[in-house]
């Protein structure tokens, strides 16, 4: 499974029940839209912490990062370029 | 029912005496609304702010769990609960986050200061329109060479009229969502910061309240703690220890009060019976032991699951209403229980039902603590 889908999987199963992963479009803004608040953001960082080992205390992070699917896909490789983090998905 | 090793239960029964002795005078403290600076000087050489620290910076190396168990010895033994809250403060305002985010130099500057009690500390994070809302914070820090100017207000502080360091939450960058936020130490003698008078409020009125002000207050770049534009994220960690180390003081004023509620239904006879043999009394009781029970389990278990790693937001919320409902349960069920007595001042229940309310006010009310958990349910 790529990080896509594990994201999307995870994101539809906590925040969008009534969708599948298959209507979650790459691009669709997380934030804007309303699927991931304040709240969200912080469970959501808890799980990228826990599901790919990101060390968050030590990379810098920013709203940008969480706003699509690709943003926070994007956010993992920029995390794994920067640390020695285990690729789990 | 958990079990605590004979190092655990010495090191609170060490300190049974001293929690005693520190909530002397409380009704006079609480009616003038004074801070106990004499009992905040024997705080400070008891040890107890030293708990959770690494010895390197002058702690004693205890755990989240050992230092809860024995914060409860405190709630239990101490009848300032101002006092008591002052103790919460300065341990996860600025003493958790320095020891958790701060650098060596900011570890070395202040934190052995903060654990032996001789800088007091304060967290600056609410603002007049945010409240519980805090992502939507609009008090500034604008970059300027290799300073920061701070501008804005923050209200309600706690140990704000008496704080030497406060641990500061304010915008980075523009926006209202939760990124964005950075958190900076300032001194209380820095130039542009306003202290405000001490706020008079209805309960913890040992532990003074105030608004402060920032005009063109010029820190350090050195002195912010953690990364640019991630408070938020020290403000989730501060407030997952701020719950369990401030609610753990409930359990142990719970505790308390259930004794003295027991012991005066089994000596006080009305109509020929002691008022314990009524149903209408004794249920108050079995209540209070109920969500003392309760309680307990809630903020322990967490405290586990938090150490562990797992994802405790839920489990938080659930457990900081449950001690904090119970606690107001119980204060009002021990007024009604000792009737009139519990309405006079001198017997310290009609403040012990003031200060518990503001448990469920602080640290996120009842209700965003319950739209909390029906959000993560996925209720609406």
């Amino acid at each position: 499974m790529s990080y896509s889908d594990t994201i999307k999987s995870y994101i539809v199963r906590e925040f969008v029940p009534d969708i599948t992963t298959d209507d979650l479009a790459d691009d669709y803004d997380l934030i804007a839209n309303g699927v991931v608040d304040s709240l969200g953001l912080l469970r959501l960082i808890s799980w990228l912490e826990t599901t790919f080992s990101i060390p968050v205390d030590d990379i810098e992070i920013n709203e940008q990062d969480f706003v699509t699917v690709t943003a926070i896909c994007g956010f993992i490789d920029r995390a794994a370029s920067t640390t020695d983090i285990a690729k789990a998905a | 029912m958990r079990t605590w090793s004979a190092e655990q239960r010495d090191l609170r029964i060490d300190f049974a005496d001293k929690f005693a002795a520190w909530g002397e005078g409380h009704l006079e403290r609480d009616r003038t609304g004074t801070f106990p600076w004499e009992q905040w000087k024997q705080v400070g050489e008891s040890g107890l702010l030293k708990l959770p620290f690494d010895p390197a910076w002058g702690g004693l190396g205890q755990d989240l769990l050992t230092t809860m168990y024995v914060l409860e010895g405190l709630g239990y033994g101490c009848r300032d609960n101002g006092l008591n809250s002052s103790v919460a403060t300065q341990l996860v305002s600025t003493g958790i986050p320095l020891h958790r985010f701060g650098t060596t130099e900011q570890k070395d500057r202040f934190l052995r200061s903060v654990a032996d009690g001789t800088r007091i500390g304060a967290h600056a994070i609410t603002e007049r329109h945010g409240g519980s809302d805090a992502a939507s914070m609009k008090s500034t820090a604008v970059r300027d060479g290799d300073n920061y100017v701070i501008n804005g207000e923050k209200c309600f502080i706690s140990n704000g009229p008496v704080a030497d360091l406060f641990l500061l939450y304010v915008r980075t960058q523009g926006g209202t969502g939760p990124f964005g936020i950075s958190t900076f130490l300032v001194e209380r003698n820095t130039p542009g910061l306003g202290i405000g008078e001490v706020i008079d409020k209805m309960g913890l009125r040992t532990t003074p309240f105030c608004n402060i002000t920032f005009d063109d207050v010029v820190v350090p770049a050195s002195n912010m703690v953690g990364k640019l534009g991630k408070g938020f994220l020290i403000l989730d960690y501060v407030m997952k220890w701020e719950v369990l180390c401030a609610f753990v003081l409930s359990l142990g004023n719970i505790r308390n009060r259930l004794e003295r509620c027991i012991e005066f239904a089994r000596s006080r006879t009305q109509f020929g019976a002691k008022i314990g043999s009524y149903q209408s009394i004794s249920n108050k009781i079995v209540d209070m032991k109920i969500g003392l029970e309760t309680s307990r389990k809630w903020l322990y278990d967490t405290a586990e699951d938090f150490l562990a790693g797992e994802n405790v937001m839920m489990d938080l919320a659930i457990a900081k209403l449950m001690t904090s409902e119970a606690n107001v349960k119980s204060a009002a069920d021990a007024v009604q229980i000792f009737g009139g007595r519990g309405y006079l001042t001198e017997f310290g229940l009609e403040k012990d039902l003031r200060d518990a309310t503001g448990g469920t006010i602080y640290s996120g009310t009842s209700e965003i603590q319950r739209d909390k958990i029906s959000r993560i349910l996925r209720v609406s």
